[in-house]
């Protein structure tokens, strides 16, 4: 036992203390970043020194403490379960997103929707019944007509557009993957060096761990520690980062380019393979995977290739109902010679809803003159105007395709907010556990002050024992 | 939320953003409720209401359609009405000159004057025959021109006189004023004015032939009799067909009603309803707002010196 023992007692406690003090500062420092997880200097009592030789002494006191690390209080677990739950909600976040500019695209029910148009396309031809021989109700006919096709040609367009919006996005997401799967194996390699080094990685750590978090919000990624401290990214089973190396993830080349070809018959999917082999990846969860999803071809249930579908459908419906009408109806010149009227609307059956156009152009053509009834008969327009009500007409169709999809759109909203109030409520419980509480740092700094006033007093109380044993011992009657 | 072992400055942030954000989402939604009228914006709002929707406006559109029609067809059988009117009193009228034809002590001067009046109203006949709405002969069913040629047989043409254009053509014309009900709205000029040798025109011509040959025309009485009776018919056969058309026109009008009643009562917001929404949303809102402020402002560093 030193004489000069306290002071070293004293020392280490002055030391360990503003170690520790470091330590609440860079948490108040972070107390805002994202991904920051809470860290502790953790301190241990130094036991006494051990009696090394015969004749030394111990008095069997510690020597003091030390900062044996800085512990990250972070939890493996509720980090297991935020991912889990980014991976559900964003891919039926990303569902729901494209059901709602579908339904923008529909524009129904509005005062200006599909079903207004085909609505006045129908008044037009009971106006044409009311006065088969007046032009202007006929021209008006023609341009309602035309109305209607452009409308489900546009509509058709701008599904397709959407589905190529969500090509590109995939596309932008799997480069965004692997530029982030890169970044979280050099993480690992430098995590690894830091720690093999004897130092503290923690804030590296933070930033993987945000990454991998990002990573299972874009396609369902899970990690795996290695005991060494790195991590491992899974995607469906295989490793999308094993240690210090990434795989690549790429939009397969067999995917149909555009909605046209996705929706040919036997079109393939459009998928996500391992760019070193060309297997594909079957990533289940995450955006990516939503936005897969809607790009599906009709066969597996996909969203936009179904709507352009169901669009095709009134397309065809409305031509092949009118035309079958307007065929046995007489012009007022052909109810003379006896010639049938031509098909009043014309389509490409391979793209029915883009092709659809209307097929006369003279008013005069339009036929509503019923055979053996009168040139100025209108019997056959009566029937057209009365195809509105059919119940497998044009409209009927419409209606419900809309129908349906509100309820897809409803169910996928509502599903969507439901695994966003677990996300939430998951990443709340990460946060609780990481997040940085400034009354508890505070409260800490405080214990850490008056812990380190404390030693330096230890200090000066055993420097004032000494200076008496040194300065004043021995100087009676001096 | 569910409970949580440690709050934190950070978690009491997030979960007071949380909060504030979903109560300013709820008056968002209500505030575009209140402004659009709508309860319905988009299918997935309500997708059977949205149903509902669709088939009442489409509904509605019909509605107004079938107005359209029956204002027409109104039209038709007016102007039908008139002329079957014109056409009665004018052949009253010769009924009456033929009556006074028959009196043998008239000279052979009053009976050409007679003949003249008489062919002079035949004239008058077969204007109102020829009678058009909007350029189409109401009497001549759904064939173009005219309904009756004149009493002239042309030169190397087919048609004798006074010829029925609608005759061998089976075509009415009819207006539909609701789901399957077509009303006919013409009438056949054949069946009012007879055709050909056996019309209302040739009998006329016959008399002012009689007439000026000095015989006798009262036995053509029974003649005129039989189309006056033809065309009393006609007339009241038009008169149901008004009253029809006028009925369907208050069914219309009440259905468009009923139909606009529903309309708004699928997706129309309820105005009352919605003002209370909003006013309890803001209560919400503000609370949420007063919570936050109250939570996040203190630290322990207040109360530190």
């Amino acid at each position: 036992m030193s004489t000069f023992s306290g002071l070293g007692t004293a020392l280490s406690s002055l030391i360990a203390q503003r170690q520790a003090l470091e330590v609440s500062g860079q948490n108040i420092a972070n107390a805002n970043t994202v991904g920051y997880t809470r860290q502790r200097a953790a301190m241990a009592s130094l036991p006494a020194a051990t009696v090394p030789s015969m004749f030394s002494t111990s008095n069997g006191v510690g020597i003091g403490t030390a900062v044996t690390g800085i512990d990250r209080l972070g939890d493996a677990f509720l980090d297991a379960r935020v991912r889990n739950e980014t991976s559900g909600a964003s891919r039926l976040a990303a569902v729901a997103t494209e059901y709602k500019t579908l339904e923008t695209t529909i524009g129904e029910p509005t005062a200006t929707g599909f079903s207004k148009d085909l609505s006045s396309f129908w008044s037009s031809w009971s106006d044409v019944v009311n006065d088969p021989t007046s032009d202007s109700a006929r021209s008006v006919l023609l341009q309602r007509g035309k109305a209607v096709a452009d409308r489900l040609s546009t509509m058709h367009q701008d599904v397709g557009t959407q589905w190529q919006q969500a090509l590109t996005t995939t596309s932008a997401l799997v480069t965004q993957v692997n530029t982030t799967a890169a970044n979280v194996a050099d993480l690992n390699t430098r995590i690894l060096a830091i720690t093999n080094a004897g130092g503290s990685a923690n804030e590296l750590m933070d930033q993987r761990d945000l990454l991998v978090t990002q990573l299972s919000g874009l396609v369902g990624a899970s990690a795996r520690t290695r005991d060494d401290g790195t991590v491992d990214v899974m995607v469906a089973g295989n490793a999308l980062v094993s240690g210090s190396s990434a795989n690549q993830l790429a939009v397969s080349s067999d995917s149909p380019a555009s909605l046209g070809d996705a929706m040919q018959a036997g079109a393939p999917a459009v998928s996500i393979v391992w760019a070193r082999n060309d297997n594909p990846a079957g990533i289940e969860g995450g955006r990516v995977a939503g936005l897969l999803t809607t790009l599906a071809p009709q066969s597996e249930g996909g969203v936009l290739t179904s709507a352009a579908a169901q669009i095709d459908a009134v397309a065809k419906t409305l031509a092949d109902s009118v035309n079958a009408v307007h065929t046995t109806g007489y012009t007022i010149d052909g109810y003379e010679t006896g010639t049938p009227g031509g098909a009043f609307f014309t389509y490409d059956p391979a793209n029915p809803a883009r092709s659809l156009a209307v097929a006369i152009t003279d008013p005069a053509g339009v036929a509503v003159a019923g055979a053996g009834k009168g040139a100025h008969d209108s019997s056959v327009g009566r029937e057209l105007a009365a195809l509105a009500k059919s119940t497998s007409g044009a409209d009927a169709t419409w209606a419900a395709f809309v129908v349906d999809l509100g309820v897809q759109s409803a169910s996928a909203s509502s599903r969507a907010t439901v695994a966003e109030a677990a996300r939430s409520t998951a990443s709340a419980a990460q946060l609780a556990q990481t997040s940085v509480d400034t009354d508890e740092e505070t409260v800490n700094m405080l214990a850490f002050q008056r812990a380190y006033e404390g030693a330096a007093r230890v200090l000066t109380a055993v420097d004032e024992m000494l200076d008496t044993l040194i300065n004043r011992t021995g100087v009676v009657g001096r | 939320m569910t409970t949580i072992g440690r709050v934190t400055h950070f978690t009491v942030r997030n979960s007071t953003l949380n909060n504030v954000q979903a109560n300013l989402q709820k008056m968002a939604d209500l505030q575009a409720q209140m402004s659009s009228g709508k309860k319905i914006n988009a299918a997935s709002d309500d997708p059977s209401g949205t149903a509902d929707v669709l088939r009442l406006q489409g509904e509605q559109r019909q509605l107004a359609q079938y107005g359209r029609n029956a204002s027409d067809g109104e039209a038709w059988l007016t102007t039908i009405n008139d002329a079957l009117t014109t056409s009665l009193s004018t052949l009253r009228k010769a009924r009456d000159l033929t009556v006074q034809g028959g009196n043998g002590a008239l000279g052979i001067n009053s009976r050409i004057a007679l003949a003249q009046e008489i062919e002079g109203l035949r004239d008058n006949l077969l204007a109102q025959a020829n009678t058009t709405y909007l350029g189409r002969s109401v009497f001549a069913g759904t064939t173009a021109g005219a309904a009756f040629t004149d009493g002239t047989t042309p030169v190397g043409a087919p048609d004798p006189a006074y010829t029925f254009s609608g005759s061998g053509v089976d075509g009415t014309v009819t207006r539909t004023v609701a789901s399957g009900t077509n009303i006919r709205v013409d009438s056949s000029g054949a069946a009012v004015f007879g055709e050909g040798a056996d019309s209302v025109f040739a009998l006329l011509d016959s008399i002012a032939a009689t007439l000026r040959a000095g015989g006798d025309p009262s036995d053509q009485l029974d003649a005129i009799d039989g189309h006056l009776d033809a065309m009393t018919t006609e007339v009241a056969s038009v008169g149901a067909r008004q009253n029809q058309i006028d009925a369907a026109q208050d069914l219309i009008s009440q259905n468009s009603l009923t139909a606009t009643t529903r309309l708004s009562a699928v997706q129309d917001i309820d105005l009352a309803q919605i003002i209370l929404d909003l006013g309890a949303q803001e209560v919400a809102y503000k609370g949420a707002l007063a919570a936050g402020a109250k939570v996040l402002q203190p630290t322990l560093l207040d109360f530190l010196r």
